[in-house]
């Protein structure tokens, strides 16, 4: 029997399906292809209309690099270039993600450069974030934006005199009236503890899919044996702390947000079977009991703690309760229940 | 046994057992066996001039022809640039030039003074041929030229010398990853083999940090070539340049990530040269300012 607000929802979501028929990735795509850049800014000239670059193409244009922006759910990339009388040139690059948090997870590759403001207000408030308010970011001829679900670049192969304010300025353009929505929710998984010897670097924060992401952040393994993919999502954090005024090397918490159960588990026995052989080592699945281990291995301590879908790894460590340490910040037991909190 | 998966991990490398484990699962090819030279050392030579690009990048031609017809005395121990051309190739050659196309591309000017020293010292024009990409047609070539520009690279850890040559596999994506350990092969395609006479690799303004793409902020103007004979020795000595850069812009450790182990397949499975730096005789000319080495 389906109750009278059954059937409201379900007269509404059928309206729904019959007059936006894409799918809400698709519709911001559309949105976002309206971007207009001018013909000419400040005696730069855009040279040519767009190239377009699609799933089909994309190692033509970028070779290996390809890898990386599929494996943020890549939907296309418009590629614009502008010249001035000295033949510089500026290139634009518009990469049409999926979602908002795609574009998010290639800016937080690289925290790097300095910080500037286009239209966008700060991503959040410091202390309720493992990553800096930063949306824009600019270094030597080189603008990178997240801007929803458009990740941009936009880079002067010579940066001279008066290129960075034609640069922002078509940064402004590009970003005008777009949304801009807030981190992925995945982040909330790591909660620093205020009144830890240990501190979060938030510059070193990463949000990804892909374990060759992963290996270019913090190599593990050249085989993907976390079994990371467009169906799992990840965080990498560092954490450093100072013994009398003297840094001690980072720590690194590697936060995974698995579809299921099963396939967490079957990801940590592969990671037992790869990563630690010497330990014999293999879970069975059950969702009542935690599991959680530490072991000294050549680069200090490691620990790692299953909780539903949810894994976090620890690497690095100078000692036992350090590992245990970090790895109680991450908050696993999010994930428990499908449907609520971090989806 | 020979069905068991190996893989490497983060621990092989710091136990230091990468060749070892990579030995197990690579040394099978049989074809290698008794294809190679030992060698004892090699040797490689490094070319600076500070004034080889200007503040704007500008590529100084004359400076970068001075730079050359050094580097190429040096690498020969011919007294001059025609000479020294003569002794790598013969006018009846047909040369490929191999350049870098994409991230950090070798510069135009460096291909053009190449080529123009080739016909300066006899070649013809006509047998002198870009020959990088997937549609070149190897079979005429019969002297390679290697000009990569010096990176590192986000999917092999870096992407020079080595890598060079991946699009003459036909399958670039079959030597990403783990299977980059493999590139060495590609150097020993009955195509290619033997028929690379000089790696001049263009580290004028190289790149140090993976990319993918090219990050301004990870270029620096080294204004250097590099040279040798030696395949692997030329790419060990511009792996070392770029993770002493690495070191010195962080302030702290910052290791290649991925680690660029083809450079070590390419010596200890594929025996293509000198991957450790003290079986390595480094000369270095002119400018000596943060040489890196």
């Amino acid at each position: 029997m389906i109750s009278k607000k059954g059937l409201i929802l379900l007269f509404f979501f059928l309206f729904m399906g019959l007059f936006f028929p894409l799918s809400q990735g698709e519709t911001r795509v559309m949105q976002s292809d309206k971007i207009n850049l001018p013909a000419t800014i400040d005696g730069w000239k855009l040279t040519k209309p767009p190239k377009m670059i699609d799933k089909t193409n994309i190692f033509d244009y970028m070779n290996g690099a390809g890898e990386l922006y599929l494996s943020y759910h890549f939907d296309h990339l418009l590629v614009y270039e502008y010249k001035n009388k000295s033949d510089n040139d500026i290139l634009v690059e518009l990469y049409y993600m999926n979602d908002s948090k795609d574009a998010f997870g290639l800016l937080s590759l690289d925290w790097g450069g300095e910080a500037v403001e286009l239209n966008q207000p700060q991503a959040e408030k410091p202390s309720e974030s493992i990553v800096p308010r930063k949306r824009a970011l600019y270094g030597k001829g080189l603008l990178r934006v997240w801007s929803d679900n458009l990740y941009i670049r936009i880079m002067a192969f010579r940066d001279t005199p008066g290129v960075k304010e034609v640069i922002l300025q078509l940064g402004k353009i590009i970003t005008a009236d777009r949304r801009n929505p807030p981190p992925p929710e995945m982040l909330k998984a790591i909660q620093p503890f205020m009144d830890s010897p240990w501190t979060l670097k938030r510059d070193r924060t990463a949000y990804f899919y892909s374990y060759l992401v992963l290996n270019s952040l913090f190599y593990l393994s050249h085989e993907n044996i976390l079994y990371l993919d467009h169906s799992t999502e990840a965080v990498i954090a560092t954490f450093e702390r100072e013994i009398k005024s003297e840094k001690k090397p980072p720590v690194r918490l590697l936060v995974i947000k698995y579809p299921d159960h099963e396939k967490a588990v079957k990801a940590l026995n592969n990671f037992f079977k790869f990563y630690l052989p010497d330990q014999n080592k293999e879970v069975k699945p059950d969702l009542k009991q935690e599991n959680q281990g530490f072991f000294h291995i050549e680069d200090g301590w490691m620990g790692h703690r299953l909780i539903n879908r949810g894994l976090a790894l620890v690497f690095e460590c100078p000692d036992q309760e350090s590992a245990q340490e970090i790895i109680n910040q991450a908050l696993l037991n999010k994930f428990q229940k499908k449907g609520r909190r971090i989806q | 046994m020979k069905d068991k998966k190996v893989v490497v991990t983060r621990r092989d490398f710091i136990r230091g057992t990468v060749g070892a484990t990579l030995g197990f699962t690579l040394m099978g090819p049989e074809w290698l066996k008794g294809t190679f030279e030992e060698r004892s050392r090699s040797s490689v030579v490094i070319v600076r001039d500070q004034k080889a690009m200007d503040k704007a990048l500008n590529v100084d031609k004359k400076i970068l022809e001075k730079m050359l017809e050094q580097v190429l005395i040096h690498v020969t121990g011919r007294s001059s640039m025609k000479e020294a051309w003569l002794s790598l190739v013969a006018p009846e050659d047909v040369i490929g030039l191999v350049p870098t196309p994409l991230m950090n591309p070798t510069h135009d000017e460096l291909i053009e003074v190449v080529k123009n020293s080739l016909i300066s010292a006899g070649i013809p024009a006509e047998n002198i041929r870009n020959a990088q990409g997937r549609s070149v047609d190897l079979e005429l070539i019969t002297a390679l030229i290697s000009l990569p520009g010096l990176k590192a690279h986000w999917l092999t850890g870096i992407g020079t010398v080595i890598k060079n040559y991946i699009l003459y596999s036909g399958a670039p994506r079959n030597y990403h990853y783990q299977d980059s350990t493999k590139l060495g092969e590609i150097w020993h395609l009955p195509q290619v083999k033997g028929k690379t006479r000089l790696i001049l690799v263009d580290a004028l303004h190289p790149v140090c940090d993976k990319g993918p793409q090219v990050d301004p902020r990870y270029r620096w103007a080294y204004n250097g070539l590099i040279a040798g004979t030696d395949p692997v020795a030329v790419d060990a000595v511009g792996l070392k340049i770029i993770q002493t850069k690495r070191e010195e812009l962080r302030g702290e450790p910052w290791p290649l990530s991925p680690p660029p182990i083809c450079i070590e397949a390419a010596d200890k499975v594929y025996k293509l040269g000198n991957s450790d730096l003290s079986n390595i005789d480094i000369q270095t000319i002119g400018w000596d300012q943060d040489l890196l080495i």
